[in-house]
Parts: C-alpha cells; structure tokens; sequence
C-alpha cells in the first residue's frame, strides 16, 4: 500500500514534466489506480496544457467515477478557466446517475456559476431525482439558475414540474421563454390553458414558443386555437402556427380537421420539404388531395431533388393521379433541369406518359445522354402510343447498347407482326443484352413467324444463336414449339439439347416423351441429368424405373442427381433400390441416399445409418447422425 | 388455370392457379373485362400460383394493361414465382407492370392513393 502511495506521489510529480510523453504516461498508470489521491492527479491533468492529455484524464475519470471523482469535479466546476469547466461538465454527464448525488448535495452552493453549471448538467443527466431541488431552483435569486432550471426540467419531461414551471411563467418574467419551452417538451395537456393565455401576448417571441409549445403537446383540439393565427398578417407566426398544427398532425396519425388554408403556406410547406424536414414533407405529401393546383405541382416537382426515394415514389404516384396535365408540366420543366434532375423528371411520367406527352418527350429520343435515350425509349412503350414505333425503330439502330435494349424492350410492347422485321436483327446485335431485350420482344409478341424465326436459328452458323433460340421457343412455350423443341434433342450442340430438354420439361404437357428417354443415354451428363429431370417431371413416379438405370452411371453427379430427383417424390416404395448405395464406393452418392433416407424417414435404413457414423468422412458422419436423429424424431 | 374474382376494397383481385397460356389467357381477359364493365378498374393480380407462363399468357396480360391504361385505371400485379419473374426480365414487362412482393403491399399502395 505503501508502494503505491509513493508511486502515486511519482506520478503526480510527473504530471508536471515539461516531456508530453511522461505527462500522459503519468494519466494512463493514474487511471488505473482507484485511490482518491490517483483522482486528484486526474483532476489535475484537466488543466494540462495539451489537449490530448485533458481528453485522456477525462476518460479516465468517467471510467473511474465515484464519489470523490464527482465531488471533486463539482469543485472544478468553480475553476476560473471557461474550457475546464466544460470539460468537467461533460465527465460529470458522462458519468450520468452516479454523478446525481454529489450534484445535488451541491446544488444550493454559494457560487450562482456553479448552480447553473450543476443544475444544466443534472438536466443534461434527465434524472428524477433531480425533478423537486430543480423545482427549487425555479425560485433561485439568479436568473440565470432559473433559466437554466426550467430548461432542465423540460428535459427531464416529468409532469411534476408542471404546476411550479405554470408558477414561475407568470412571476419571473426573465425566465418565461424557457419555462414556456420547458412546458412544450414536458407535453402535459394540463399546461394548454397556461399556454392559450400566452396566446394573447403582444411579445412575438412569447406567442412563437408557446405555438411551438402547443404544437409539441399534440392535442387535436388545440387546431382550433392555432387555426386563429393562420389568417393574420404576420408571416412568421402564421407559419409557426401552421408548424405547430403539423406537428399535432403528425403526432395523430392525421386525424386532424382537413379544412386548412394550406394554398397560402405552398411556400413555407415546400420549403420544409427542400429542407429535409421529416414532419412537413409527411402532412404536404399527405394533404395534397386537399389542395391540386398548378402551384402545388410546380411546387412538387421543385422539391424532387430534396426526397428521398420513398417519398419520390410518393410523389410519382400523387402526380399519376393529377394526370396529364402533372404531365405536361413535367415536361416543361425538363428543358432547364439538369441530368439527374431531368433523369427522375423521366421517371415521374411513369403512370402518366399518353400518346400526346409521348410526342412531347420523343425530343428527347436524341438527347446527347444515353440514360436519358433509354427512359425516353420505355416511356414511349409504356404510353401505348402507336405513332412511337417509328421512333423506337429508329432508336433500335443507337450507338448505345442499353438505349437499343430499351427501345426493343419498348416495341415488344407496342408492336405487332409487322414489326418482326425491324426486331430480328437484334438478334445479330454485339451486345448480349441488346439480343437478349429482342428475344423479349419477340416473346411478347409471339406468333407463327416468330416461332418460324427460332426454328431456323437452331441451325444458325454459330452455337451462340442456336442456344438463344433454344431458349427463346422454351421461354415462348407454345404447343407450336414443342415440335422444333424435341427436334433440338439431337442437336450437335449439347448445350441446345439440354436447354431443350428443360424447356419440354417446364412445358410438360408433350404426349410423347420417347426422345427425351433416348436423352437418358446422351454422350453428355449436363443432358443426361436435364433428361432424368424432364422424366420424372413429365411422367412423375411411373417413369422411375426408366431413370434406374441411371444410379449407376458413369457420372457420379448424374448419380446423385438421379438420387435426390427419386427421394423428391417422397415414395418410400423407391428405398429398396436406393439402400443398397449407402454402401457405395463414393462418399457423394452415400450422403445423397442418406439424405434422402433422412427426407422418408426409412427406418430399415438405421443400421446402416449407426455404421456411416463410424466412417472417416466428417460430412457423411454429420449427414448419417442428423439422418439417424430425423428418422427417431419421426417415430 | 382457376381464377377466382374477389374484392379488396375498392380493388378486384384475381387469384390465378396454373398456367397462363392462350386458352387461361382468354379467359383471364374475359374475366377482366366483367370487371370493367362494373365501373372498375383496379385489378390486381395475385400470381403466387402461376408457374408457367407462355407467349400468349405474357401477350395476354400487355392487352389487359392497355386496356387498363385507356381507362385510366390501375393493374398490379405480386407475389411472381421464380420463372415467371424471369421472363417479365427478359422482355422487361417489369418496366410496364407495377410488381409487387406481396398481395398486401399491392393493396396497400391503392389505398395510399386513394387516400392522397
């Protein structure tokens, strides 16, 4: 003990070296000693020179805390320098609670800088106990104590201090903004008479707080009042009252009288929303139905750059309903917009764009900005309008790949037969997306030549388009196109024969599956295993032992395959010939069969099961044990 | 394919089980234009049952969209199994169609706007 006294008495010694390095070394041993002369040392290290070294001691004293650590700090709160009373302020909150007693122990001292200090930080701590000797303070002969008083009590939020903030509002006239303020975060509806009187001050601060007062206890009667100052000539304080019936707006879920002169606040509202403000952005969006004008619009379509996407979506959806005339709007307001600005303009006319806005915005099909191309090309097809596929044809030759795919994208929706010309060559496009939105559109419109089109294309000069038509008269999924589909089967290309297969499977509906059971003995697994698939999915359970013969195959993922794709149908007539591969070769085929004995529940199976548990591979032991745990569970 | 017609609000809802193709697609118009001719036009349609759907299907719900959009109304449509959103990919219907997750979400956005 006596050690540490001495070392303690080094240290303190230290935190006088001129050495910045000995300095902090000398806080960072201080800090971990609990002896109150190692809290002074800290205490002291906040008058440091440096920066750092008053940080360091600060976190340490808040670690350490205490009651000497919180009794000595109020001490500090009486130091001359501005910045180390701050800093003691802050450990004391940081403190928080354990803090609270030495505080208030203090709270009545001599010096009126530290009561404020104290009663501000024991605000800032939002302690209870605190509520009756801040109620106290209320009545303190310096005002600045009162002020500070009534700000925390606000913020400590009990109603207790209700009636003595009412009190000090009437007899201390320094502290009446405060205890006003303190009224509105407390947010007891007994204050509302209080702050109806305060309604007819002539001090506008007085009326501006106790609005806002008002506002922040949220009573839907309370409209009535605030409606007074709605009409006055004062800008400001109709727009605090109009803030304020917001916030009871808000905090009603919008349960509040509709009748509001809100054309008189387009200003203020959309200002709110530039602004980010949570509350305004909410009641405007939400009001709107109230109050379509041009001006609103305009005022919409001014704020698109301050929402985020949800309310953007909003506002897209608000406009869709205005219509056309939202929509020819729009488009004025695209002509000076910027890119990006000009980029959501696009998007707004999603659920508005008509055949007359889609001729407006085809000036735009030759904007310099490929982004833009694109929007125009899905806007001139989501407006349906004929006149547009001309345009879109042009568009489908751009130099820009994502504005090609748009705008076949674009007249898959709106054209017809006669069209099919001007599409295929998307086929032949470098860009695999431009020929993949071709084959979209090709899909959409379907028909005998389109099919005609693909079936020729499986025997294109390269294996690219064979295996897009392949997939494309899948995709199309018509009777017309199981023929060519079974045909492909015995394609060269073992990617088109098995694209094929998969496509006949999804179909499911063909009459004759002789080709695809011929696929059972295709030189190429990948095929072998979309056959066993296509099989089982078209025949179900009858066309089992077709696939059989395929457990054993060369393959051993086609095995497995042939595996999960029996245990699937959840038949355990299957088992008997799935059994004897729990003792195969391959630790692969093994986990499958026990997979699948786990998924019906085999319990013939379990012997076999306990001696896969004994086997060196941890994956097949993890799969036997939870198999053997599954079966039991289901007993 | 089964449709069944109900109502959710001031919103038809179709529910769709099976496969849209040329015969369930005609039907599926058929069915809608009833509800146009009862002065509706909010359709929605839940797809969670549709596992395939073919050219004409796909060509069958750009009609129904077209006819909505003339009549100024509303056509959504959720809850896409994993095939069928793959083919409203590829011919980029999901830019035309409003597809929706869920049923309830769909809803939901009718009644936002009904309520603004």
């Amino acid at each position: 003990m006596q050690e540490v006294v001495e070392r303690i008495g080094e240290l303190l010694c230290e935190l006088q070296s001129p050495d910045f390095y000995q300095r902090e070394e000398a806080v960072k041993e201080l800090g971990t000693y609990q002896a109150d002369e190692a809290v002074a040392g800290l205490i002291m290290a906040l008058e440091d020179g440096d920066l750092g070294i008053r940080e360091l001691a600060a976190e340490y004293l808040v670690k350490m805390s205490g009651e000497t650590t919180t009794q000595l700090l109020v001490r500090f709160l009486a130091n001359e320098d501005i910045g180390t009373r701050n800093l003691a302020s802050e450990i004391l909150v940081k403190i928080g609670r354990d803090a609270v007693p030495a505080i208030l122990e203090n709270i009545t001292c001599d010096d009126h800088d530290v009561r404020k200090f104290l009663v501000d930080v024991v605000g800032m701590i939002k302690d209870e106990r605190a509520i009756e000797p801040l109620c106290q303070r209320l009545w303190d002969e310096n005002p600045n104590v009162v002020c500070s008083a009534a700000e925390a009590l606000g913020e400590i939020g009990s109603v207790e201090a209700v009636p003595h903030l009412i009190a000090v509002c009437d007899k201390v006239e320094d502290a009446k903004l405060q205890t006003i303020e303190a009224l509105g975060k407390i947010g007891d509806p007994k204050s509302l008479d209080k702050l109806y009187e305060l309604l007819g001050s002539d001090d506008p601060m007085i009326l501006f707080v106790s609005l806002e007062a008002i506002g922040q206890i949220g009573c839907i009667d309370s409209v009535t009042e605030l409606k007074k100052f709605l009409d006055i000539e004062d800008t400001s304080l109709a727009e605090s009252a109009m803030g304020a019936i917001i916030t009871i707006y808000n905090k009603n879920e919008g349960r509040i009288d509709p009748d509001l002169p809100l054309e008189k606040f387009t200003g203020f509202l959309f200002d709110g929303i530039k602004s980010h403000n949570d509350e305004i952005t909410d009641f405007t969006l939400d009001r709107l139905s109230h109050w379509f004008g041009s001006d609103v619009i305009q005022g919409l379509l001014d704020v698109i750059d301050h929402v985020s996407e949800d309310r953007l979506r909003r506002i897209q959806e608000i406009l869709g309903e205005v219509g056309h005339a939202a929509g020819k709007m729009i488009v004025k307001k695209m002509g000076d917009a910027t890119k990006p600005t000009r980029l959501k303009l696009l998007d707004l006319l999603k659920y508005i764009v008509d055949d007359d806005i889609a001729e407006d915005i085809s000036a735009y099909a030759n904007d310099p900005d490929p982004e833009i191309r694109q929007r125009v090309a899905h806007l001139l097809g989501i407006s349906g309008d004929l006149k547009s596929v001309p345009r879109l044809k042009e568009m489908t030759k751009d130099s820009n790949g994502h504005v090609r795919a748009a705008a076949y994208g674009a007249l898959g929706w709106l054209g017809g037969e006669s069209d099919l010309k001007d599409i295929f060559p998307g086929l032949d496009d470098n860009y695999s997306d431009v020929r993949e939105a071709a084959v979209g559109a090709l899909l959409v419109i379907g028909g005998e030549s389109v099919i005609n089109k693909f079936t020729d294309d499986l025997n294109n000069q390269t294996t690219e388009r064979q295996r897009l038509a392949v997939t494309a008269l899948g995709w199309m999924g018509e009777d017309a196109t199981v023929k060519p589909l079974v045909a492909a089967i015995n394609h060269p290309d073992a990617g088109v024969r098995k694209s094929a297969i998969s496509a006949l499977s999804r179909m499911s509906h063909i009459s004759d599956v002789e080709p695809i059971l011929l696929a059972l003995t295709d030189e190429n697994s990948a095929v072998r295993k979309a056959a066993v698939t296509a099989v089982i999915t078209i025949k179900g359970a009858d066309s089992v032992q077709e696939i059989r013969p395929l457990l054993d195959d060369p393959d051993v993922w086609v095995r497995y395959h042939t595996i999960t794709t029996i245990g699937e149908l959840g038949r355990l007539e299957f088992t008997d010939f799935l059994m004897p591969y729990l003792e195969d070769e391959s630790d692969i085929i093994k986990i499958a069969v026990v997979k699948t004995m786990a998924m019906l529940g085999e319990r013939r199976a379990v012997p076999a099961l306990n001696r896969l548990t004994s086997e060196r591979n941890k994956d097949l032991v993890d799969a036997a044990e939870m198999a053997l745990t599954s079966i039991e569970r289901g007993r | 394919m089964e449709i069944t017609v109900r109502e959710a609000g001031t919103v038809m809802v179709l529910d769709l089980k099976g496969r849209l193709d040329l015969a369930s697609g005609s039907r599926l118009k058929e069915e809608v234009k009833k509800i146009f001719e009862n002065d509706n036009t909010q359709i929605h349609l839940n797809m969670s049952e549709v596992e395939f759907i073919n050219s004409s299907g796909l060509g069958s719900l750009v009609s129904i969209m077209k006819e909505v959009r003339l009549l100024k109304g509303r056509f959504t449509l959720s809850n896409l199994a994993n095939y069928v959103e793959e083919i409203f990919e590829i011919t980029q219907l999901s830019h035309i169609f409003e597809v929706f997750p869920t049923e309830q979400e769909a809803i939901s956005s009718f009644q936002a706007i009904s309520s603004n």
